[in-house]
């Protein structure tokens, strides 16, 4: 478990592609070497501006949201789904950021001045084919997802950082998780310092269907430099030898993006469960009192006849509630409707969905380019740096831009402010496509737009 | 149905606000007799920055004199003008042109505008126009009425409001009272017609503007502190002709709601036709922040808890104008229904 990533370089690439792992000594020289090196030479241009308060026409909105800053990210600006704010010891309040793709693996910003953010530190990933769409961040210890491209390529699994010295990340440990069958992790939850609950795939693991590769696995981290796997669950059918069926694909190839775990969310309230969004086999409440053996509690899943890819579990403990979303994953809406669905939780095995959050026409929307639909929603992350609230759900909907709902009234979610910037220049689908949202507590809210158009930081006026 | 998921961060009256106005479209009424010069106001307004993206709302293009080189199509219902505007004739229900108007900004037929600014004809009267804004069943979820604002021309204002009951509605109503036109009247008239608009408005800022010209904040701004204060310089009763009063009721102590709500909807159910307007910011026993209440006649707007007291001042205020209502009256109702709840 203590393999780190392979060292940056093309001659390594198919060597590295042909073993399960990348080898140890190769990646000790350059994980450590690589992060602080890169980080002056490409932090030191960042585009800054502010557009007008008021974007008009139909195209733009700004509705009781402000936007106090944008930054393009040194020209990297194509970003994923970790966002975490840490405030560093001398004060300074660092937003860390997982990046969509290949070439860089995150990017941090001091946002200590969230009206001039400022790039600190960007860093590389060693192999074009990989992505470190996922990380989250408890203290000064940070740990990235780290995803390939197909099956069997390496390095993929996860790493822990120390970011004390933030604009010195220094690597920990990485955990492997690359096998024939295993595209590595896609997406992590580390908030109580001691657990890092992941979609991952495992050299162990064979799934009945290669899409179904990545499970729930839970790694004890108590000791960073030494991660140890304590538990992991999949869904019954989805693994080669599994006394269940497989289960029945969704329609093929447009619908069919696989049953295996999204988000993996464990928040203090419940520190033994876990909202687990599974894709297309819905999304589950576990119990994982017994952190070995997960147990599902419920399941609820919307599709057919809804086009599946369910993605976040949001637990509102003292209102009974869950927010769950889907993820739109084809342009043009191709998969619409994608929503942000309340489901009524008195019942823990049986949730009830009650309402969702209303989008705008789709015929709106549909033409614009990209994706249209749900994705993310602000998580009321665990951290003293996280704005929560159980009233109000804030989401990005790619090319439907951030919008916010007053859910005050379960059954009737109400749209109070929407953010729909212009297209970043250089986009290849010719739209924002806004990919993930953060509120710190200060009611700072950071987006980021999924290929070139970086950072955006507004104020909530409403 | 609300009951089964209740929030413990909400207050008594849903989330707590950080304005009055929540999300919700602010809502410009500017109103003024025939010749005023409301729509010069408009004008200038919509073309200062604070104006981008404005919708207006208008009885008939041509009374609003917009530049026909402005109109994209003189046939269409909505036309845009410069600067992210755009502009909608009302000729009979203003209630269908403004749901028609909401409905086209979420599906992204026309610019998503920020504000709304509706344009009376000079004879209306403003209370009818106030309801609509009242409740979620009409057009209170969506929208908001921020500030009712009169405009009055300087030279022959004072003979209008002698003259006609409606210009001297519109000033009493009013948030705001712009005296128009000061360039072409001698400055005695002005100063008359700002004594006599005090005398009728007392609670209402006033101020002069040439040539339409005027600070955009003062259309644009939300209801201010300012505001509030003017609300509490009236300290007495004041008459106006047609058995119109206005007067402000204070309170020292937090306000138990029930009894309240329970005095107004008495006052309502009995006089409701007489109760012009009346709003107040309360403090109510038990609410964090202050409770922002309004009632336009028959129709109590539903109330809203801000997340903070705008100043040091905890004292409840609320300003009462209605037709042959007194102070003392509603005064000894509220009175009457505390004593019986605390009974």
């Amino acid at each position: 478990m203590s393999k780190r990533p392979a060292k940056k370089a093309k001659a390594s690439a198919k060597k590295a592609a042909r073993k399960s792992a990348g080898k140890p000594k190769a990646a000790k020289k350059a994980a450590p070497k690589r992060t602080p090196k890169a980080a002056p030479k490409t932090a030191t241009k960042t585009a800054t501006k502010t557009p007008a308060p008021h974007l008009a026409g139909p195209s733009n909105v700004t509705w009781n949201f402000k936007l106090i800053a944008h930054d393009t990210l040194a020209g990297f600006g194509g970003m994923g789904e970790g966002m975490a704010v840490q405030v560093a010891k001398d004060g300074r309040r660092i937003l860390w950021l997982a990046h969509e793709s290949a070439p860089k693996n995150f990017t941090a910003i001091d946002v200590s001045d969230p009206r001039k953010p400022k790039v600190i530190v960007q860093t590389d990933l060693p192999q074009g084919h990989m992505r470190s769409n996922s990380l989250e961040l408890t203290g000064d210890i940070m740990a990235v997802a780290y995803q390939t491209q197909k099956t069997g390529q390496v390095p993929a699994g996860f790493e822990l950082f120390d970011v004390s010295n933030p604009e010195n990340p220094k690597s920990i440990s990485f955990t492997d998780c690359s096998g024939a069958h295993s595209r590595g992790v896609h997406q992590l939850w580390f908030c109580d310092g001691e657990y890092v609950h992941m979609a991952a795939g495992a050299p162990d693991f064979k799934p009945t269907h290669e899409l179904d590769d990545q499970f729930y696995r839970i790694f004890d981290v108590r000791n960073p430099s030494k991660p140890t796997e304590v538990g992991r669950w999949w869904m019954p059918g989805t693994r080669e030898g599994d006394n269940a069926p497989p289960p029945p694909r969704h329609q093929k190839p447009a619908l069919d993006k696989g049953f295996r775990a999204h988000n993996t969310n464990v928040y203090p309230e419940r520190p033994d469960r876990c909202y687990l969004g599974y894709i297309d086999a819905g999304m589950y409440v576990m119990d994982i009192s017994d952190k070995a053996h997960p147990k599902p509690l419920c399941r609820w899943d919307n599709s057919p006849p809804y086009t599946g890819f369910t993605h976040t579990v949001l637990p509102l403990f003292e209102r009974n509630l869950l927010v769950v979303t889907d993820e739109s994953t084809n342009n043009n809406a191709a998969d619409w409707p994608k929503l942000v669905w309340l489901l009524d939780l008195r019942d823990e095995k049986h949730p009830v969905p009650i309402s969702t959050c209303p989008l705008p026409p789709v015929d709106a929307f549909s033409s614009r380019g990209g994706r249209f639909g749900a994705h993310n929603i602000h998580e009321n992350t665990p951290s003293p740096y996280c704005w929560h609230s159980d009233q109000i759900v804030v989401g990005t909907f790619f090319n439907g831009g951030l919008r916010a709902y007053d859910i005050s009234n379960a059954y009737q979610p109400k749209e109070v402010a929407a953010f729909v910037p212009p297209a970043p220049a250089l986009s290849p689908v010719g739209a924002i496509q806004l990919n993930d949202v953060f509120i710190d507590e200060r009611e700072i809210v950071y987006t980021v737009d999924r290929f070139t158009g970086g950072l955006y930081i507004l104020e909530m006026d409403f | 149905m609300q009951e089964l998921f209740p929030s413990p961060a909400a207050g008594r009256f849903g989330r707590r606000q950080k304005r009055e106005r929540g999300a919700r479209i602010p809502v410009t009424v500017v109103t003024g007799f025939l010749g005023a010069g409301k729509t010069t106001l408009v004008k200038h307004f919509l073309a200062t920055p604070e104006g981008a993206g404005t919708a207006v709302l208008i009885n008939e293009f041509g009374e609003a004199g917009i530049d026909d080189a402005l109109l994209r199509d003189s046939t269409e219902k909505t036309v845009l003008l410069g600067n992210g505007c755009l502009c909608c004739n009302f000729r009979s229900d203003l209630q269908v042109a403004l749901h028609r108007l909401v409905v086209d900004r979420e599906r992204g037929v026309i610019p998503h505008f920020g504000r709304v600014l509706i344009e009376t004809s000079g004879l209306a009267d403003p209370s009818p126009i106030l309801t609509t804004f009242a409740t979620d069943r009409a057009l209170g979820g969506e929208l908001f009425v921020e500030a009712v604002i009169a405009v009055i021309a300087a030279a022959d204002g004072v003979k209008t409001v002698e003259k006609f009951a409606e210009a001297r509605r519109q000033v009493m109503l009013a948030d705001r009272i712009v005296i128009s036109k000061t360039d072409i009247a001698d400055e005695e008239a002005a100063d008359t017609l700002t004594t006599r608009l005090r005398d009728l408005n007392p609670r209402a800022r006033v101020i002069a503007a040439d040539y339409g010209r005027l600070d955009p904040a003062w259309i644009a701004d939300a209801a201010s502190a300012r505001d509030g204060a003017a609300f509490l310089a009236e300290a007495a009763e004041v008459e106006h002709t047609d058995g119109v009063k206005s007067f402000t009721l204070t309170e020292d102590t937090p306000l138990a709601w029930e009894p309240f709500a329970r005095a107004m909807e008495t006052l309502i159910a009995l006089r409701g036709a007489d109760l012009l307007r009346a709003k107040g910011l309360l403090n109510v026993a038990g609410c964090r922040g202050p409770v922002v209440v309004q009632f336009v006649q028959h129709i109590a707007h539903p109330p809203v808890e801000l997340a903070a007291w705008p100043d040091a001042d905890r004292k409840s205020r609320i300003v009462f104008i209605t037709r042959d209502i007194g102070e003392r009256e509603v005064r000894d109702l509220l009175a009457a229904v505390r004593g019986l709840a605390k009974a």
